[in-house]
């Protein structure tokens, strides 16, 4: 595959109803395109990670999506709501936009209470959400004494306000520390089972193979891949980690895995080699080694993660955007 | 719907630092003016006779003067309101409970005029308070303060006052708008109008009387010398207007980034 190329899939359109729904969602500051041609279709009810590099256009498409920014072109549809009517739909969607951002010299309640006021909510609706992100002991003190973690659960309660259908959420765990990243999870994970439709943006991709179960690829603005998780793994060829019985069959076993179309990488330590395959199975590796009388101590199918497929589908094994000379390399 | 956003400025406006720093803070310079005005008046002359201060609009000599001082605090908060919302970046989290955004800002902008039209009333009271306290001491009478005539006096000043701090409040708020930075937003205003009007006016003087500030400080004082009341009410009223209109232009096109 070329370095950079982008892969539209976009005609792997998901059966069932969509929560967002866009056709050439495009955004440019000046000349610089930030968002390309983007089609997103996200299924009603599932928890979607949106994943991409640092750079990619992961926050402009979401700030298209909730009315902040005008996209340059494009159209599309959020909770049956026309993109271009925030009006329509924003009553039905909750969001935590990167960091959260909240009046400092104000309580935790307060803020939800001038957020409540202005979406014309009651505010009956402000402690119940705060005793969901666990907040609700420290919800009289002041937003300034919090810590990073209580600021992004105000960020999730505020989201929750207005009891949304469709839930964007922009690196909700953006520095929080490994407890509080479990706990992140835990409070996602029941939104979900409530049925809400979450979309969460992340450029850790390890974050997101475990909490969703639908992902959308975004590189350097272009959509390159949306799909389920488990058809994007199912695509991927698993390796192998293969080892001899005895050490001095470990070249001839290396010539014939070669001679196959494979792609081999010694593991000198391990003693074993770790096995990129043109389609073949355990099977077939196992019956590859006996024909020339070799007996395997060792052969173990790994499942490729989320973070390789992106980086297989991207082309790169970086996850930051290429320089702008990269980029003209791909031109 | 602009009722929402006006109730929901004011859960922020009436934070306690806020509140008390703005109602007491100009509780306290209008009664500073008026201290200073008595201690200081004499009976042959000075800034003001005795004599000028025990007529029916002597009440009202020491708040007027201290019409400028109310003007620019009245634009700073304004201006610093409107900016914050950037630099916070809780504009994001507004746009996302109402998108309508002129409905938004107009919420907003009453909510911030209405706050500090009220602190003004409260350093009204206070300052006549003081007035009364003060005349005792310097032995002025007061009772043709609270004639017919000295009440219509008063009330007339405060509503020319009130005026001034909703056209300074625009002006602030549409600078806010513009520069999206509560420090730059209060520094270029703060400049305009205590220094760059009152250098251009003494280079320029027939400028005086089409210049923004100096035409609402004229309404606010019941006109001064060069502008006169009616003119500073017209040409204030149009640049509060055009102040709106860009302010509103300005939001609804722009990308919220911040």
């Amino acid at each position: 595959m070329v370095m950079g190329q982008t892969i539209d899939r976009t005609d792997e359109r998901p059966g069932g109803p969509l929560a967002v729904s866009t056709a050439g969602l495009t955004k440019s500051f000046g000349n610089r395109t930030v968002v390309d041609d983007v089609a997103l279709a996200i299924p009603s009810g599932s928890v979607c990670g949106f994943v991409g590099p640092n750079g990619a256009g992961k926050t402009t498409t979401i700030r298209m999506l909730l009315g902040l920014v005008r996209p340059t072109s494009g159209s599309g549809t959020i909770l049956g709501g026309n993109l271009d009517e925030p009006a329509s739909y924003l009553h039905k969607v909750g969001a935590l936009i990167e960091s959260p951002a909240f009046y400092p010299q104000l309580s935790g309640r307060d803020n939800l209470k001038a957020l409540a006021r202005l979406g014309r909510l009651p505010l009956t609706a402000v402690d119940p959400v705060l005793e969901r992100s666990g907040l609700l002991a420290r919800a009289g003190d002041k937003y300034r004494s919090y810590s990073l973690g209580m600021k992004q659960r105000l960020g999730i309660a505020a989201a929750m306000l207005a009891g949304p259908e469709l839930l964007i959420l922009d690196e909700p765990t953006n520095g929080l520390d490994p407890a509080g990243i479990v706990e992140m999870r835990g409070l996602i994970r029941s939104f979900a089972a409530d049925g809400i439709t979450v979309l969460i943006s992340s450029h850790l991709i390890s974050e997101i193979e475990q909490i969703c179960d639908y992902v959308v690829m975004i590189r350097a603005g272009r959509l390159v891949h949306q799909g389920g998780v488990g058809e994007l793994r199912a695509t991927q060829q698993p390796d192998f980690l293969i080892a001899a019985e005895h050490d001095a069959d470990r070249d001839v076993l290396i010539k014939l895995l070669q001679a196959a179309g494979c792609t081999v990488t010694p593991r000198p330590a391990e003693a074993s080699v770790l096995v990129e395959t043109p389609g073949l199975g355990a099977a077939d590796l196992n019956r590859l080694a006996a024909s020339s009388g070799i007996i395997l101590r060792q052969l173990n199918e790994r499942t490729r993660s989320l973070e390789l497929a992106f980086f297989a589908l991207t082309g790169t094994a970086s996850a930051d955007v290429p320089t702008g000379q990269e980029m003209g390399a791909i031109k | 719907m602009m009722w929402a956003a006006f109730t929901s400025e004011w859960t922020k406006l009436r934070r306690p630092t806020l509140f008390l720093a703005t109602f007491l803070g100009l509780a306290a310079a209008a009664s500073l003016f008026v201290v200073l005005l008595f201690s200081q008046a004499s009976a042959n002359g000075g800034i003001v006779t005795l004599h000028q201060l025990a007529k029916p609009n002597g009440l009202v000599i020491g708040v007027a003067r201290a019409s400028m001082l109310l003007g620019v605090v009245a634009f700073g908060i304004a201006a610093s309101q409107v900016a914050s919302e950037y630099s916070l970046g809780t504009l994001r989290q507004l746009l996302v409970r109402q998108p309508r955004r002129a409905v938004l800002l107009a919420g907003k902008m009453l909510g911030t005029i209405t706050f500090l039209v009220l602190a003004l009333c409260f350093a009204a009271v206070i300052a006549l308070i003081v007035a009364v306290v003060a005349a005792q001491a310097r032995h002025v009478p007061t009772s043709a303060w609270f004639t017919g005539t000295g009440l219509g006096d008063l009330f007339r000043e405060l509503g020319d006052l009130t005026l001034g701090v909703i056209g300074y409040s625009v002006l602030g708020m549409a600078l806010g708008q513009f520069v999206r930075s509560a420090v730059f937003a209060v520094i270029v205003g703060f400049a305009w109008l205590i220094a760059v009007e009152n250098i251009i006016v003494r280079i320029v003087p027939s400028t005086q009387q089409w210049l923004p500030g100096a035409s609402i400080m004229a309404v606010a004082s019941g006109g001064v010398e060069g502008v006169s009341y009616g003119h500073g009410l017209i040409l204030g009223a149009v640049y509060v207007v055009v102040a709106i209109a860009a302010a509103m232009t300005v939001f609804l096109r722009t990308d919220v980034t911040a």
